[in-house]
């Protein structure tokens, strides 16, 4: 039996989580597969962190993925994938943000990158850190960094095993700011992206 | 908010929430009356059903002003034989729990169907109260739908059962099926009953005492009939083999859990699995008949163990001896929501099947809390810094009586100025109390616009009527802004966003026979400190209640309207070498646009920053200064005169 995929979408509440996520459920009702995406509501979308449980594919039931099972985690910071280190399995793929947040409580001092990058490489997961916000700046508008980084993981991950370019287009296109966000998918999500224009940490 | 999706064809498969997939089977029964009030995780089934509203021209559909209304507005139009809903959070049944019992003694006219979205884990709620044992203490059936496709199919069969039975039913969501995505196929939408007639009926609608013990009587039996009834409907399934040793109760979402880890065990197709929707009442026939001959029967229930021990007691009383495991045995966690690594390890240990996780993967470094925080530009973070300012200033002690609504997180440092947060109203109930017996603080009251139409008015009143002096800090943003920026009596609109009279707090709070009632901007900490100054000196040498009214767009609106209106924000900067590092703005103000360097000298994060200008109020170095002026409006936008 065919399992589903399971894709953890992590950040801080007001970057764009809930979208990201909706995307890939869409693009997965596109595709006629099956999908479940568990979104977190009410206080924490006030810039605490939030996670977003997403299933795709056959045999998924419940909203939430089990602990050491998630094949997949987009993170929009750097703290935050680190928070959900957890949920992945040994084997699994990371993209994330290169972004740190600090927490906007007083005295409390943010990691550092580079102990954030060096202990999840440690853990022998593969994790790509890019510079996702600095180039949705560059393109424009900072809040387009979520698709940057969904396009990143389409072409670095099993999801394009399930869901189609054109379905997850098809899905971006439903999202305000529609040509910016294409224009950040197909820049690298097709067959032929340039992959190091968004790289900080690899 | 939109949700084109809830009017989506007949025969189409959409992405969408459980709470919309509600909205829809709403729509496709013929729903012709809906009322709520906003609460997570319930809120986004008004939402939908407004948006559906707005286009089609019905149902009527209203925020109203509290549960206890949004439940007796439902009721008495299902009273006039319209199909109603009324939906509501968890705790939100307790504010209506009063015409709650009554309706099941009257019965309705037509469906009538009460939404209880509970919030098992305590996502954005005080408590994990089970609404189940509601049903049971006032005897109205519960269906619990296992996920949005079933959302969509349990709430059109919850509208038909309360028709066929002129019962209220309540359709109980969790979280995770109020707020998972999930493909739908929907079916068609339906002419709905918009209007209907009261027919009088002396010893049906008048629960006096005389009338009331008949219809006690009445009830109990009908209560019997029903729970006969729902044993044979075919929401209910059962799977698996007949003979199996072992029955597995999935109840609501539970069957999903239950289902996902059988199947990672092994053990889906060799053990019987039987899904449950109609949790309450109990259905025996069904139950019973599935538990003969069986020696281990597991339940999985979100919430409290109801159904467990509901069954357990129908079993003793059977005389069928099996051994029931489930919350109550002890064997899954009573408290928070379900999780399939849990129910899977349980489901293992008591089926005595072999099955080791991988241990999940720890490294050496663990990342720094991140708590919700008011946004940056929030109008409450403003009053807070003078709310301090003004208590320290005066040399008192306050007693900070909190409430519900995104201002809770005053809580947290540096404002710390929610001692207490019980439930929506509460803050000045419980400064009513305070305000007697603690007598050398003053007692500030702070409570959100939205709320303070929900449960304040009658604390006021109390305060006025038994001598509570106390400070009442109305938070006034024009909207309830946690729950998704729903409109109240306040905003000067109403659910499908259509304009309506707008009720300005002052006005009301004078009819309420307050004497001492100010206004302040937000956005101008100076005039607040000042406002609240004069209110404390008010309540500790005058013994008066004094009402300051706080008013400043919520930031989230402001910059909505901002940018559809095309209107330019201001840009802030820090002058490097005017800033002496003194930590104020980031420390006391505690701005997250806002962040310190190396040497603790400040600089403005422009993604972050709302143009809300109040850093440059409390900085006392005036280090920090308008780059490039805003349009006018701007200030019109945040003082809510737009």
């Amino acid at each position: 039996m065919k399992e589903g995929l399971n894709i953890i979408v992590a950040g801080v509440g007001g970057q764009g989580i809930l979208s990201l996520a909706r995307v890939l459920g869409e693009a997965a009702v596109l595709e006629g597969l099956e999908a479940l995406v568990a979104e977190t509501h009410g206080l924490s979308q006030r810039g605490g962190s939030v996670i977003v449980h997403v299933r795709i594919g056959e045999n998924i039931e419940a909203p939430l993925i089990p602990v050491g099972e998630a094949d997949i985690m987009i993170s929009m910071e750097a703290m935050e994938t680190l928070r959900s280190i957890g949920y992945m399995r040994r084997g699994g793929v990371i993209v994330s943000d290169t972004l740190i947040i600090p927490p906007s409580i007083p005295g409390v001092k943010p990691l550092k990158l580079e102990d954030i990058v060096g202990a999840i490489k440690s853990a022998g997961l593969e994790a790509h850190f890019i510079s996702a916000s600095e180039e949705a700046k560059r393109l424009g508008d900072f809040r387009t960094a979520n698709i940057v980084l969904l396009g990143y993981a389409y072409k670095v991950s099993k999801i394009k095993d399930l869901i189609s370019l054109h379905s997850l287009m098809k899905a971006v296109e439903t999202l305000p700011g529609r040509d910016l966000n294409l224009k950040a998918l197909t820049l690298y999500a097709t067959p032929d992206a340039n992959l190091e224009r968004a790289r900080g940490w690899v | 908010m939109s949700y084109p999706e809830v009017l989506g064809e007949l025969g189409s498969r959409a992405l969408m929430l459980g709470n919309v997939a509600v909205a829809r089977a709403c729509l496709e029964h013929g729903v012709g009356f809906a009322s709520g009030y906003p609460g997570t995780p319930s809120s986004e089934i008004i939402e939908a059903l407004a948006y559906a509203s707005s286009r089609l021209g019905y149902p009527h559909v209203e925020w109203s002003v509290n549960e206890k209304v949004a439940f007796e507005a439902a009721y008495g139009s299902a009273m006039a034989g319209v199909p109603s809903v009324v939906t509501m959070k968890h705790v939100g049944l307790n504010v209506a729990a009063d015409p709650l019992f009554s309706s099941a003694y009257t019965g309705v006219e037509a469906s009538f169907l009460i939404v209880s979205a509970d919030d098992p884990g305590m996502w954005s709620s005080q408590n994990e109260q089970d609404n189940r044992w509601y049903g049971v203490h006032a005897y109205i059936p519960v269906f619990e739908p296992a996920g949005a496709q079933e959302a969509r199919e349990d709430t059109l069969e919850a509208l038909r059962f309360s028709e066929s039975v002129k019962h209220p039913v309540i359709l109980r969501l969790t979280t995770r099926v109020s707020h998972t995505r999930a493909p739908v196929t929907l079916g068609a939408l339906a002419k709905p009953r918009l209007s209907g007639d009261f027919i009088k009926n002396v010893s049906r609608w008048n629960i006096v005492p005389m009338h009331a013990r008949r219809l006690r009587e009445e009830l109990l039996s009908k209560w019997e009939k029903m729970g006969e009834t729902l044993s044979e409907n075919p929401v209910n399934t059962v799977e698996g083999p007949e003979d199996s040793k072992v029955l597995v109760v999935g109840v609501g979402l539970g069957y999903r859990y239950a289902r996902e880890s059988l199947h990672k065990l092994g053990a889906l197709g060799g053990v019987r699995l039987l899904k449950i929707v109609t949790s309450i009442p109990l259905p025996r026939k069904l139950l019973v008949r599935e538990s003969e001959g069986r020696s281990i029967i597991v339940v999985v229930e979100e919430g409290d163990p109801v159904l467990e021990t509901l069954l357990k007691s129908t079993l003793y009383e059977e005389g069928v001896n099996v051994k029931v495991y489930g919350k109550a045995s002890g064997h899954l966690k009573w408290s928070g929501e379900l999780k399939a690594d849990s129910v899977t390890l349980a489901l293992a240990s008591i089926l005595g099947l072999n099955y080791r996780p991988e241990a999940p993967i720890k490294l050496s470094i663990t990342p720094p809390p991140r708590p919700p925080v008011l946004c940056p530009g929030c109008p409450y973070r403003s009053v807070f810094y003078a709310l301090r300012r003004a208590v320290k200033m005066l040399k008192v002690e306050a007693i900070y009586s909190g409430d519900i609504g995104c201002y809770s997180l005053g809580l947290n440092p540096p404002f710390n100025v929610q001692d207490t947060l019980i439930e929506m109203g509460g803050s000045i109930g419980l400064a009513n109390g305070l305000a007697h017996v603690v007598k050398d603080k003053v007692v500030v009251a702070t409570i959100g616009d939205s709320t303070f139409f929900h449960a304040g008015l009658p604390g006021v009143v109390n305060s006025i009527y038994n001598r509570a002096p106390m400070v009442i800090l109305v938070l006034d943003n024009g909207t309830t802004a946690m729950t998704g920026h729903q409109p109240h009596p306040g905003s000067g609109r109403d659910a499908l966003g259509r304009e309506a009279r707008r009720l300005t707090i002052e006005d009301v709070v004078r009819g309420l026979g307050v004497s001492r009632v100010s206004v302040a901007d937000s956005f101008d900490t100076r005039e607040v400190e000042a406002k609240i100054s004069e209110a404390i000196r008010d309540v500790m040498y005058r013994g008066e209640t004094h009402v300051v009214i706080a008013r400043g767009a919520c930031i989230l609106d402001a910059m909505r309207m901002a940018s559809s209106l095309k209107v330019k924000r201001p840009i802030y900067v820090v002058e490097s070498d005017k800033c002496r590092a003194c930590g104020i703005c980031y420390r006391a103000f505690n701005c997250p646009a806002i962040t310190p360097g190396e040497d603790g000298r400040v600089a403005i994060n422009a993604s972050l920053c709302t143009g809300c200008g109040v850093c440059e109020q409390v900085c006392p170095f005036k280090a920090i200064r308008v780059l490039e002026p805003g349009d006018p409006k701007w200030s019109k936008i945040l003082g809510m005169e737009l």
